[in-house]
């Protein structure tokens, strides 16, 4: 909402001024987005003419101007085209700023020739964009008249945000309304004159029918005879002040009114209605073209005006471009509605319509207002376009009935925390113009003033209270944390989750991992390589690049590794812990890694490439954290289509997928980057038993004072022979004496067999109680060979 | 046999020893089975008594002397060989290594981490919803009903796929839906925050369309709006890590709070950066408010005996201003350079 000083004080007697007026704004909830007061930024430049010029010798563009501020020459070298001799311009001295281009005159030489200040252009003075040379003013204005005044800026333009609930200050009458109730000024009185000698029948009705449209009452008038010429230069200068551009008298009447009242009008050329004006609702594949030189399709939500024949407008929203006014309009209908505001709001939204008489409808107007309206308007009209009126007109019931609150005082204290007297309650209440109509020593009854339409209950009312009191007088008090807090906290799944994260984000970064956050969408092309659900598609994407609900972070991060190869990352690992999804109900929060490396040139420094093994043990480290070891989970090769059939792994809990890695399969990684090969995981933190993974697993620490023995076994087996299964089952044979066994050769040859891979592994065995004898030790080892060979159909080797 | 001529001869044999074969032939020539020295003790039992004890003592000084020097030799001729040989294996210690990069964090973690130890101290736990909610959730209950205009205040990402009550889901647009979804399960007294994505379709340099926010949300039967300005306040000074933190509220409008308002911080402009904390500029920092009532009853508690308050503050933006960071979208672009500069090693978070 824009509004200037002067326009404001039409409203308001005060003694503030802007930037006082503007700090009230904002303490009372209008907060205050900009105060353009030219006088503070503009009142150093002056008024000054060029009294001679001449060209600059080293610069053909470039003139030397001695300019005349009224009490000093100056030299000033100037590179507009429309320098000229007696131009009266806009001339800044060295040391000041110039808003428009961010800059201080220093003083100093252009292209050796001295400079003394600056004549301005518009752009530079930050009015406008206009740059087609500087300013050139009324030859009458006299040297030295300070900028401001030359170019009638002086009153200051505020634009302030108003919050969806304050429809009654989207006015300037209703603002200063609000500033007068905090004691920054006193409303002033605004009467409106009825105009008399309107005897004659409107020969244009208004109906409404009862198909349940947003029309709830409407009043109409003719007016014969009226010229619709150019608006009084004051109604002129108003709107130009706020940035709207003049139209013609009556167009400008009824905006200055919205403006000023806060009450939409809307008037139509009365030659253009055939017959009576109907509100109801549109029929699906009517359409209509409209002020705003659109035509827009219509359905069933939208409320429209339409006589016998043509639809003439958007009711409450936008008016119709065939009974629009202009100059030749001779007879006028005009309108002053009141309009249900979620109708309006369904009707416009439903259009993608933004007018300033939806933004009133859609929040509510003041129904007390509507005859005023009317009232108003036409004497407007009657001054500035001449013409009859007659009778008023109308259609529907406006209801008036006042909303009532009960309200008890103690109220205040309990949700504000600070106690004030039932007096100064009910001072700032009657202040904002609500009535008392019943009061004692604890309670009393309130009428809410017709204009505050977002008033409906005894907690409103405490927000105003608070809202003209002042925010600031709120007592800080502290919210302390209790040892039931401190339990919930501590069995908070989320913050298990959070710290959870936190350690896994550790490991990662101490792995070389950088972490990234990528945006949960991703794009169609993603989205089909990847195989996500098309549930998944956003309806209204900000491109085709984030049109899906991510179903894997692999295509986000395959970008991210192009950019930054792009920038000469040659070796590069990131992740993300974040959320895919599988439809609208199933999000998992998963850790997703991704990393390659490029063969380095460097033959000091030789780097091994990354490979299937090297992430491995990344996420066996991962696993360990999360207290798990990775032989422990059901492994299988992954028929995912993201990765390399080959190289890539799942590993499984039951039903539950833990993690699936490996290479990135070739077909997606050639629409991305050109690196050899891309190794990424997926481990699906969510499926992990939160509390097995949270807690510190405790391992009992004993060290066996009795001396271990090791043996190394090697075993020719099936080539697709499952090594977590064996490892398994050599653990389970004897928990208590083997300690683990480490697998560390394996190879292929024709000697043993295509069909076949030897495989060798080392067990280490020890006892806490005492030195294992070599029968025992023996009988391990049998132990381990018979279940070997006839649990895996394997054969030892030597 | 003289003992000393035998002693003298082995030390300069010792002497021109240079390696460890030789000594351990003088070892063996001198102090073996069948050596000089041991001949020497062996000849000692043909001695008298008186003899034996002068002589002996004077061979086994001589024994004890040689074998002493034998080892110190051999000392020095293993040290001086192991010099040799590393004197052979010096390499070059100037060659500069390929540019290294530690991990780092994104600066949104650390932000996470602060923000939930700061309230956690102040005893609030961490709550979570999904990203892809109903409209009820995100709209509805929190009373923005469906023709208000609050809703045009946020721009919302909506699917194709309709959930239950067959309105389109969306995205939340903040994250007071896990609000909902908290009063509805949970009696009071409530107490959490809940942070997380959010998304808006909105995309420039100070919006992104998604970003981070958290929330926070206290229901008993006696929270008042001075707790709120206390907590508030009190958080942003430990997150900035400033004391004496200049801060104003002032009334605002949101549909689920009652009174509403928001909360900026003061600040200048120093050295063509932004200096928080004192200052004539304000900074909008949050919004915030007592719940109102509506929602409350929405999710199905007495409202007559129940009432709080709650908060949202936008994370990347408080780590934007605390970090001095100017582009909310190098956030989500992966680029490797700007988390080489901004991102947190592991010490540091």
């Amino acid at each position: 909402m824009k509004f200037t000083y002067s326009w404001l004080k039409d409203h308001l007697d005060t003694d503030l001024d802007a930037n006082a007026i503007g700090e009230a704004l904002t303490n009372i909830g209008l907060e205050l987005e900009n105060l353009t007061d030219y006088s503070k930024s503009h009142g150093n430049f002056v008024v000054a003419s060029i009294i001679e010029f001449k060209k600059h010798p080293n610069a053909d563009r470039l003139n030397l101007c001695t300019v005349d501020d009224g009490s000093k020459k100056y030299q000033v070298v100037c590179g507009a085209h429309n320098v000229k001799k007696n131009l009266k311009g806009i001339f800044a001295k060295e040391g000041l700023y110039i808003p428009g281009i961010d800059l201080t005159l220093k003083k100093g030489k252009i292209r050796g020739e001295l400079s003394e200040g600056m004549m301005l252009s518009e752009r530079e003075l930050g009015l406008s964009d206009e740059h087609e040379g500087i300013i050139e003013l009324d030859n009458k204005i006299a040297n030295g008249t300070d900028a401001v005044t030359a170019l009638g800026l002086n009153d200051p333009l505020f634009e302030i945000a108003i919050t969806p609930n304050r429809g009654d200050c989207l006015s300037v009458r209703g603002i200063a309304r609000d500033l007068a109730s905090k004691g920054s000024g006193v409303l002033k009185d605004f009467k409106i004159e009825k105009i008399e000698n309107s005897n004659f029948e409107s020969p244009i009705k208004w109906f409404i029918k009862s198909d349940n449209n947003s029309c709830e009452f409407v009043l109409g008038r003719y007016f014969r005879n009226v010229s619709n010429l150019k608006s009084p230069e004051w109604l002129v200068k108003k709107l130009l002040s706020i940035g709207l551009r003049p139209i013609n008298a009556l167009a400008d009447i009824t905006n200055y009114i919205t403006i000023d009242q806060g009450r939409p009008l809307h008037v139509f050329d009365a030659d253009k209605i055939n017959g009576d004006l109907t509100m109801h609702l549109s029929q699906d594949g009517d359409s209509v073209k409209t002020l705003d030189n659109k035509e827009y399709k219509l359905s069933k939500i939208n409320t429209i005006i339409s006589d016998s024949n043509n639809i003439h407008g958007i009711a409450g929203v936008i008016g119709g471009l065939e009974s629009g006014c202009s100059e030749k309009t001779k007879n006028v209908f005009l309108e002053v509605a009141s309009f249900k505001p979620s109708g309006i709001a369904k009707s416009a939204r439903s259009l993608g319509i933004f007018s300033d008489a939806r933004q009133r409808f859609e929040r509510g107007i003041d129904k007390v207002f509507v005859e005023k309206g009317m009232d108003y308007a036409s004497s407007l009209i009657i001054q500035y376009c001449g013409g009859e009126a007659s009778k008023i007109v109308h259609a529907g019931d406006l209801n008036l009935k006042p909303i009532i609150i009960n309200y008890e005082f103690r109220n205040f204290l309990k949700v504000i925390g600070f106690d004030l007297e039932p007096k100064a309650q009910i001072q700032y209440l009657k202040n904002l113009g609500f009535k008392i109509t019943q009061q004692n020593e604890t309670n009393c009854t309130i009428e809410v003033p017709s204009w505050r339409n977002d008033i409906e209950y005894s907690i409103d009312i405490i927000e105003e209270i608070i809202r003209l009191h002042g925010y600031e007088h709120i007592k800080e008090e502290k919210t302390i944390s209790t040892n039931e807090d401190k339990i919930k906290i501590e069995n908070s799944p989320a913050n298990k989750k959070h710290k959870i994260y936190e350690r896994l984000k550790k490991i990662l970064a101490s792995e070389n991992y950088q972490e990234i956050i990528t945006f949960s969408f991703h794009s169609s092309d993603s989205h089909t390589s990847l195989k996500g659900s098309e549930t998944l598609k956003l309806s209204n994407a900000i491109s085709e690049e984030f049109n899906y609900m991510r179903n894997s972070m692999f295509g986000n991060h395959l970008k991210v590794l192009d950019e930054n190869k792009k920038k000469g990352f040659e070796q590069q690992s990131i992740f993300e812990i974040g959320p895919i999804y599988e439809n609208t109900n199933v999000q998992h929060n998963i850790l997703s890694m991704m990393a390659f490396t490029m063969k380095s040139v460097n033959t000091v420094f030789e780097n091994k490439l990354f490979d299937f093994n090297a992430l491995t043990i990344q996420i066996s480290k991962l696993l360990k954290e999360l207290n798990f070891d990775i032989q422990q989970f059901a492994i299988k090769r992954s028929i995912n289509e993201m990765f390399h059939p080959g190289k890539s792994a799942e590993l499984w809990q039951g039903k539950k997928l833990i993690a699936r890695y490996g290479a990135i399969h070739p077909i997606i990684i050639q629409n991305y980057t050109k690196a050899p090969e891309v190794y990424a995981a997926e481990i699906y933190i969510d499926n992990l038993p939160l509390d097995t993974i949270y807690h510190n697993k405790k391992i009992s620490f004993f060290e066996s004072p009795f001396p271990f023995s090791e043996k190394d076994f090697s075993f020719i087996f099936n080539k697709d022979q499952n090594l977590f299964e064996v490892y398994k089952s050599i653990m389970g044979i004897d928990k208590k004496l083997i300690h683990n066994v480490d697998f560390f050769d394996q190879f292929y040859s024709h000697e043993i067999g295509l069909e076949n891979k030897s495989i060798t592994f080392r067990i280490k065995i020890q006892s806490q109680d005492k030195t294992l004898e070599d029968k025992e030790l023996e009988d391990i080892f049998s132990k381990v060979i018979e279940t070997i060979t006839n649990k895996f159909d394997a054969q030892l080797r030597n | 046999m003289d003992v000393s001529k035998v002693l003298k001869e082995a030390l300069s044999e010792l002497e021109k020893s240079n390696n460890d074969d030789s000594i351990q032939s003088l070892r063996v020539k001198y102090l073996g089975k069948k050596g000089l020295i041991t001949d020497l003790l062996k000849s000692l039992k043909d001695l008298s008594v008186e003899d034996k004890k002068k002589f002996g003592a004077s061979v086994n000084l001589a024994k004890e002397e040689l074998l002493k020097k034998i080892n110190t030799h051999s000392l020095e001729i293993n040290k001086k060989n192991i010099n040799e040989k590393l004197s052979k294996e010096s390499i070059d210690i100037t060659f500069p290594p390929p540019i290294s990069q530690l991990g780092k964090l994104h600066p949104i973690s650390k932000t996470y981490k602060e923000v939930i130890d700061i309230f956690g101290n102040m005893g609030f736990s961490v709550a979570e919803g999904p990203d892809i909610e109903t409209d009820f959730n995100n709209f509805t209950a929190l009373n923005i009903p469906e023709d208000h205009p609050a809703r045009e205040m946020q721009d919302t990402f909506y699917l194709n796929e309709k959930d239950e009550l067959d309105k389109p889901f969306v995205l939340r647009t903040h994250t007071s839906p896990v609000q909902i979804r908290t009063m509805m399960n949970t009696k009071p007294p409530i107490k959490i925050i809940a942070p997380g994505r959010t998304y808006r379709c909105d995309s420039d340099s100070t919006h992104s369309p998604m970003f981070h926010q958290v929330e926070g949300l206290l229901i008993n039967e006696d929270a008042n709006m001075g707790h709120l300005k206390g907590n508030l306040i009190n958080f942003c000074k430990d997150f900035f890590h400033i004391n004496d933190l200049k801060v104003r509220f002032r009334p605002s409008y949101f549909p689920f709070t009652e009174p509403s308002a928001e909360m900026d911080i003061a600040y200048s402009i120093v050295d063509n950066k932004i200096k928080l904390g004192e200052g004539d500029k304000w900074l909008e920092i949050l919004g915030c408010g007592m719940v109102n009532p509506k929602v409350i009853e929405n999710c199905k508690m007495d409202s007559s005996k129940f009432q709080g308050y709650a908060f949202g503050l936008g994370l990347d933006r408080i780590t934007m201003l605390k970090h001095g960071l100017t582009d909310i979208r190098s956030f989500f672009n992966g680029n490797n350079n700007w988390l080489k500069a901004n991102g947190f090693s592991l010490g540091r978070i």
